[in-house]
């Protein structure tokens, strides 16, 4: 008789979750007759769904308490909005706080996703960085193990989630990358990537290759049985040393790729495989140029201090006082020419990583610096390169370079004073104890170009702007959008954005060491966002989903 | 997006709520409830305007031979009759799974 495979993959998210949980012991929390549905879609006619795409439930794993979180990637891509978003972070963040009680806890994310939901942009945004927070710390107590079967895969902003994981789980059919193969067709041309080439698609994110590239931890086969097995041995053998701390092994192998010539997906394995030690080093050719906004802020706030680490042009850093501040600016000079306007690419999450890393290390046993994150950036880096040699994990660096400081007591201040985009603004800023804004119209938050935007969520640009106009703050650009959503502390007027005085400087430092002495009264966690004004008023979803979260949770 | 509310007369009585199915592509999500009303109540939302009339055929013939008391609530993303037929008639089917 021939044993037939129980497929994972053909499976929806709830009979995914019920799959993975010892069977008999799935108890869906938040589940389809609460009547919870995305307060945002049905106001932009879409139809939404009675879980909003997310199934959260508890039960046993090898006969251990457990919370499963399985997304549902029929629904709007697996797309993450407010309830879907609250719904995973609020999980996880239940998990957390028992298992610094001592209860543990074995989480898991089934992820089948295109990342943030474009109809609710800055929504999905502040809820990735809230569900980065949270595995970035639960980490600490148990593995938190993610498992990408295949259909959509794992993109956007949820893949820099992925590569905060201590083990993923893929599968042949499973892809995991940052930016879509049809967006990066879109933003860079058909040269860079043929989004309808799906064998090349698969070489380049496919589970095969992922696991060859050190990108993904263990390769099973599509059965139920496989997944469970791999599951439970994951968990036996505890804590490993997640990929997103590995600072130096992955910045190191990155600075030795040079993408002058197409690199194949063989070159690529073979490339990771004889991973030498020796750094291939560009130092920078010229002094900084300060051509970009964020750079001059950096200047001015800076005065003059010297650059540390100069083999990454496109990552400013300088220690001022008691004081280090991180910027991104454009390097024309770029070996990744996809990365050469300021945007976050492989080298800048990573080196964003180390800096922040040496600073944690450095004050390990004295008074924490305050990181400021002076946020000008364009976005990530949307290219082929990027996507091979593992741009979500880079970002994911990043993000897990300031959680960790911000845990360790570090203020971290997000001081935006240009774009920021995307999943660029997860990577540098958006893990921030409190943000500063300029009030200025060139400042904007967004996931998406809106020709992309339109084209992915077929919807013409008119309707597209006509919509933001109307639904503001779901998917609106500017500042105060964003802003009414809670999340920034001070939006600041009447300084000169693009060239800082002295004044405005002495402006903004004040604004910072007030933020500094409200942090240390508080809590490390991002908790903060959800119990400002704008946040009580605009985000009532995101908070009454964990408070209902919380009411089932045993 | 269109909603559409429909009645249906009902004699029997659901024991249980249902859900089945997911709103993506071509396919529907159903959720029966109980009601005590001794009529069917349906809405329907559905991503596919101009179908009302279609709606309404296809949902008469499903419970008048289903005449069971329940609130029926459909978000639909563009399924055909048949697989609204086959949802309905699945969500009834895992109704009396727990008899």
């Amino acid at each position: 008789m021939i044993n037939l495979k129980d497929s994972f993959v053909e499976r929806y998210a709830r009979q995914r979750a019920e799959a993975i949980l010892d069977k008999g012991s799935f108890r869906e929390l938040l589940g389809p007759f609460e009547g919870i549905y995305s307060p945002h879609l049905l106001v932009q006619n879409i139809v939404p769904q009675s879980d909003d795409g997310v199934v959260i439930a508890r039960g046993t794993i090898d006969g251990f308490p457990a919370v499963v979180i399985a997304i549902e990637g029929n629904f709007q891509g697996g797309s993450i909005g407010e309830v879907s978003g609250a719904k995973i972070a609020g999980a996880l963040e239940l998990a957390l706080e028992d298992n610094r009680k001592g209860i543990k806890i074995r989480p898991v994310i089934i992820f089948d996703t295109g990342g943030i939901r474009l109809q609710e942009a800055n929504y999905g945004l502040l809820a990735i960085s809230e569900i980065s927070s949270a595995i970035s710390e639960l980490r600490e107590y148990v593995p938190v193990v993610g498992i990408i079967p295949g259909k959509v895969g794992s993109f956007g902003g949820m893949s820099i989630n992925a590569g905060l994981l201590s083990s993923i789980i893929i599968t042949m059919e499973g892809r995991l990358g940052l930016n879509g193969p049809e967006v990066i067709e879109l933003e860079a041309g058909i040269e860079e990537i043929d989004s309808q080439n799906r064998q090349q698609i698969w070489k380049i994110i496919g589970g095969e290759q992922r696991l060859a590239m050190g990108l993904a931890d263990h390769l099973v086969d599509d059965d139920v049985e496989s997944i469970k097995t791999c599951l439970h041995q994951i968990f036996k053998e505890g804590n490993t040393s997640p990929r997103s701390i590995q600072v130096e092994r992955f910045e190191s192998f990155i600075s030795n790729i040079n993408p002058a010539t197409k690199l194949t997906p063989q070159d690529a394995q073979a490339l990771w495989k004889e991973q030498h030690d020796v750094k291939t080093t560009a130092k920078r050719k010229q002094p900084v140029q300060y051509n970009s906004r964020g750079a001059r802020w950096f200047k001015a706030l800076t005065n003059g201090t010297e650059i540390i680490g100069d083999d990454v042009p496109s990552v400013l850093c300088a220690d001022k006082g008691k004081f280090r501040y991180l910027s991104i600016t454009p390097n024309p000079n770029s070996r990744f020419y996809r990365a050469r306007q300021g945007e976050v690419g492989l080298e800048e999450g990573w080196r964003l990583a180390k800096h922040i890393r040496e600073a944690i290390e450095e004050d390990k046993n004295g008074e924490k610096r305050t990181i400021v994150a002076i946020v000008d950036v364009p976005g990530q880096a949307y290219g082929y390169h990027e996507e091979l040699f593992g741009i979500h994990q880079a970002c994911a660096a990043a993000v897990d370079a300031y959680a960790s400081a911000r845990r360790a007591g570090h203020p971290i201040i997000a001081l935006m004073v240009g774009n920021a985009v995307s999943g660029a603004f997860l990577a540098h800023g958006l893990q921030a104890n409190r943000i500063i804004a300029l009030d200025h119209e060139e400042v904007n938050v967004h996931v998406m170009s809106k020709k992309s935007a339109a084209k992915i969520t077929r919807r013409s640009i008119d309707k597209l702007e006509e919509l933001a106009c109307k639904l503001v703050p779901a998917m609106a650009q500017d500042i105060h959008s964003f802003a009414s959503l809670g999340a920034v502390d001070e939006l600041v007027k009447a300084v000169n954005a693009d060239e800082p005085t002295m004044e405005d400087v002495r402006v903004i430092q004040e604004k910072i060491e007030e933020l500094i002495a409200d942090i240390k009264a508080g809590t490390p966690g991002l908790q903060h966002r959800l119990q400002t004004k704008g946040a009580k008023e605009n985000r009532t979803a995101s908070i009454l989903v964990r408070k209902k979260l919380a009411e089932q949770w045993n | 997006m269109e909603t559409y509310v429909f009645e249906f007369p009902a004699t029997k009585t659901l024991k249980q709520r249902a859900h089945v199915g997911v709103v993506g592509s071509g396919d529907l999500e159903v959720l029966i409830q109980p009601n005590n009303e001794g009529k069917v109540i349906v809405e329907v939302r559905t991503g596919t305007d101009g179908f009302g009339a279609v709606w309404k055929t296809v949902l008469e013939r499903f419970f008048k031979e289903n005449d069971t008391a329940m609130n029926v609530s459909i978000n639909d993303f563009g399924a055909t009759p048949g697989m609204v037929t086959f949802r309905l008639a699945q969500a009834l089917e895992v109704s009396k799974r727990y008899d």
